[in-house]
C-alpha cells in the first residue's frame, strides 16, 4: 500500500518556516509506506529565494503555485488556491502547520473541501488502513483526544515545536512541477496598512537543552539567573506563564497551552509546579529534570528526575560551579 | 440603513471547574455552563462597533440544545438586541465543519444582508478555532483573526489590529467580513436594565428546516471528523526521585545529565 501524503510548506519572507520541516522529519520517521509530496505557495521573489532551501527538504516532489497575487498570506486566496490543487491532486492524508496562517487557511480549505480537520495536533500516526490517527490536547491539555476522519485527504493542523526536526543530508534534488491556476475572482480584499514581524521562535523551540523558571524563582532578580544558567550550558531560558504574569520574562518564551510546544532533549524545570497547562508544552521533551521543593508537586510525578531542593540555591551553585 | 452584526457565541462547560469520570469523560452533573470567554469579548465588541456607528443592530446566536437559552438571555442583558437558537434533534453531534455550516446557513437564509459577524476567536473546551474561518469560507467573505482592538470604524470600513505570535498587522477591510476577536478577559457586567430586558426577550428557536439545512451536512452524518479514543495524559516517564541530597551533589548530578545529553549527539 502507498499512502499519499501532502505537506503544505509555508514560506515565509524566503524562508521555509521550522514547523513544516519538523512535520517533514516526523512523517518520514513514522509513516512507513507513504510517498511524501510537498506544495508551497507564493509570490515570485518569495519562492525564488526559498528555492535551494525547498529543493533540500528531502520531499518525493514538490508542488509550487507561484503568483503574485500571493504576496501577502490571505487566507480566502490560499485556501480557494490549495482547493484548486486538491481537486486535481489526490492524497491520502494532507497536514500544515498551526502557524497563525496555518490556523486561518486549513478551516478554510477544510470547509472549501467539506472534509475535517484535526487542528492543533502533538501527535500523528498512521494506522495499518492508511488512517491518519491526530492526537490533540483539549480543556487545556486536561483530555487527549484521538481523532480520525472519514473524509480524504485526512487533514490535520500541527502545533509548531511538538516535533523534532532531523536535519538529514539529502542526496536527490526534490523533483518540481509547478502548478497554475486562473485566480479570475480570487483576491483579497483587505489591505494590511502595517505588518510587523515578531522574532521567530524557533531559534530557541529548536533548542536541545532548555532551562526554564516558574513562580518558584521567587523574584525578577533570581529569574535572572535562568539567563544565566542558560547561557553558560549553551541552553535556551523558558518561562511558566506565572513567571511572564510576574514581569519576570517575556511572554514569547513562555511554555505550554498558550505559549510554545518543544522538544529538547533535556527540559529543566525550577520552580514549577506543573500545571497541565504546563506540561501540554513540554509532553515530547525526551528527558525532563524538575526541581522543586514541594516533592508533592504535580511535576514530581510528570518528570523524568524529580528532585527536592531549593531551586535558587541549586542556581547558585551551578552557576558558581559552571563559571570556575 | 440598518449595520447589522451578528455575533456567534457557544455554551461551554466551566473548565476551571471540571472533573472527570474514571472512564475520562467529563462529569457534567452538576457543572455550571458559561458563556464561552473569548465570545464576551465578542459581544462587547459588538457593543463597541454599535457605540462608533450609532444605527447598528446585534443578533446574537448559538446552536445547542434548549438549555443554551440561559446563555443567549445572558447576552441580552449584557446588550445584544435580538436572540437566536439553533436547535433541533438532527444538530446533535455536529463537528466544527457541521456547526459552521449550520450557522452559516442560518445567516445565508436570515440575515442575508449582514454586515459583519462578530466571533470569539476560540473556544475554551475544545480550543479548536477553526469555527469562524470555516464559516467565513461558507460565506465566502474576508475574515480577520487574532484581533485585539479596533482602529476606526465607520459605515463603509473598519481597521482591525491583528496580532499573532507571529506578527501584528494593521488591516483595513470593507463589509462585509468576519472576524475573530482574541481578548478572553473581558466581563460585562448586566444592568437592571439588561435583566429586564432579557427577561421580556422572546428567543428565536429554529430547527434544519428553517435555516434550510441539508440534512446530510448536519449532526453526525456531516461530521467528518470522530473521536477515537480520548485519554488522559499519562505519565509515562520513569520518575526517578532525589531527596534530601545536598545541593553541591546535585549540582554535579546535573551538569552530568547536561554533558550525556551532549555526548548523545555526537
Ligand atoms: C487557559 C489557561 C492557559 C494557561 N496556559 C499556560 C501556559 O501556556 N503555560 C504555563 O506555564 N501555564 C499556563 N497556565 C497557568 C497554569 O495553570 C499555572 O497557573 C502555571 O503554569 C503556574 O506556574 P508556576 O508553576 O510557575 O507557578 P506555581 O503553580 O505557583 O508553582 C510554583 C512552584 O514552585 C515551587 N517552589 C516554591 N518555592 C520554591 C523554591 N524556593 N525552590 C523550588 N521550588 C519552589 C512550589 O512548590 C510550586 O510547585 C494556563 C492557565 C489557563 C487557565
Amino acid at each position: 500500500m502507498n499512502n499519499r501524503v501532502l505537506i503544505y510548506i509555508e514560506v515565509n519572507n524566503g524562508v521555509v518556516a521550522r514547523v513544516s520541516k519538523e512535520i517533514i522529519s516526523h512523517a518520514k520517521q513514522n509513516f512507513l509506506q507513504s510517498s511524501i509530496d510537498g506544495i508551497v505557495l507564493g509570490d515570485e521573489q518569495s519562492i525564488d529565494s526559498a528555492l535551494f532551501d525547498l529543493k533540500q527538504l528531502g520531499l518525493n516532489k514538490l508542488y509550487i503555485i507561484k503568483d503574485n497575487l500571493l504576496d501577502m498570506t490571505n487566507a480566502k486566496v490560499y485556501a480557494n488556491a490549495l482547493s484548486v490543487f486538491l481537486e486535481n491532486n489526490q492524497y491520502d492524508v494532507l497536514l500544515m502547520g498551526a502557524t497563525s496562517d496555518g490556523r486561518d487557511i486549513a478551516p478554510r480549505l477544510a470547509s472549501k473541501q467539506d472534509i475535517g480537520l484535526t487542528a492543533d495536533c502533538t501527535g500523528l500516526e498512521v494506522d495499518e488502513n492508511g488512517n491518519l490517527l491526530a492526537t490533540r490536547p483539549t480543556y487545556g491539555g486536561q483530555l487527549m483526544a484521538t481523532i480520525v476522519s472519514k473524509t480524504k485527504p485526512n487533514f490535520a493542523t500541527v502545533r509548531p515545536g511538538a516535533f523534532k526536526y532531523l536535519q538529514q543530508s539529502c542526496n536527490n534534488e526534490t523533483e518540481i512541477e509547478y502548478f497554475s491556476l486562473s485566480f479570475d475572482g480570487l483576491c483579497s480584499l483587505l489591505e494590511v496598512l502595517y505588518s510587523e514581524n515578531k522574532p521567530a521562535a524557533e531559534d530557541w523551540t529548536c533548542s536541545e537543552i532548555i532551562v526554564a523558571g516558574g513562580l518558584g524563582i521567587q523574584n525578577k532578580e533570581n529569574f535572572n539567573l535562568i539567563y544565566k544558567l542558560a547561557d553558560l550550558l549553551g541552553a535556551k531560558p523558558a518561562a511558566s506563564r506565572a513567571a511572564v504574569e510576574q514581569g519576570w520574562a517575556e511572554q514569547s518564551i513562555q511554555v505550554g497551552q498558550t505559549g510554545n510546544s518543544v522538544s529538547p532533549k533535556l527540559y529543566i524545570a525550577f520552580g514549577i509546579s506543573g500545571a497541565m497547562q504546563h506540561m501540554t508544552g513540554i509532553t515530547n521533551a525526551d528527558k525532563i529534570v524538575a526541581i522543586n521543593i514541594n516533592k508533592d508537586a504535580p511535576i514530581m510525578s510528570g518528570a523524568d528526575i524529580a528532585i527536592e531542593c531549593d531551586a535558587v540555591s541549586l542556581l547558585h551553585t551551578l552557576i558558581g560551579k559552571l563559571s570556575d | 440603513m440598518t449595520f447589522k452584526i451578528v455575533v456567534c457565541i457557544k455554551q461551554v462547560p466551566d473548565t476551571n471547574d471540571i472533573k472527570w469520570t474514571e472512564h475520562n469523560t467529563i462529569q457534567r452533573e452538576g457543572l455550571d455552563s458559561v458563556i464561552n470567554p473569548y465570545d464576551i469579548g465578542a459581544i462587547q465588541l459588538a457593543k463597541n462597533f454599535k457605540y462608533l456607528i450609532p444605527d447598528s443592530e446585534i443578533t446574537v446566536v448559538t446552536m445547542g440544545p434548549n438549555q443554551a437559552i440561559d446563555a443567549l438571555k445572558t447576552a441580552v442583558a449584557m446588550g445584544c438586541d435580538d436572540a437566536v437558537l439553533l436547535s433541533d434533534k438532527r444538530f446533535s453531534g455536529s463537528d466544527t465543519l457541521a456547526t459552521a455550516y449550520c450557522l452559516s446557513q442560518y445567516i445565508k437564509t436570515f440575515v442575508p444582508d449582514f454586515d459583519l459577524i462578530i466571533c470569539g476567536q476560540q473556544a475554551v473546551d475544545g480550543d479548536t478555532a477553526q469555527t469562524p474561518s470555516s464559516m467565513a469560507q461558507k460565506l465566502n467573505i474576508e475574515q480577520i483573526t487574532n484581533v485585539i482592538a479596533i482602529k476606526e470604524a465607520n459605515n463603509d470600513f473598519s481597521v482591525c489590529i491583528k496580532d499573532t505570535n507571529d506578527y501584528k498587522q494593521e488591516i483595513k477591510a470593507s463589509y462585509p467580513f468576519l472576524m475573530a476577536f482574541s481578548q478572553r478577559d473581558i466581563d460585562i457586567i448586566p444592568d437592571i436594565n439588561g435583566y429586564i430586558k432579557a427577561q421580556n426577550k422572546t428567543i428565536t428557536v429554529l430547527n434544519a428546516d428553517d435555516i434550510k439545512a441539508d440534512t446530510d451536512s448536519i449532526g453526525i452524518k456531516g461530521s467528518p471528523t470522530q473521536v477515537r479514543k480520548a485519554f488522559r495524559p499519562l505519565n509515562n516517564r520513569e520518575s526517578i526521585r532525589i531527596e534530601n541530597e545536598s545541593v553541591q551533589n546535585i549540582a554535579d548530578f546535573i551538569v552530568n545529565e547536561v554533558n550525556k545529553c551532549r555526548t548523545a549527539d555526537e
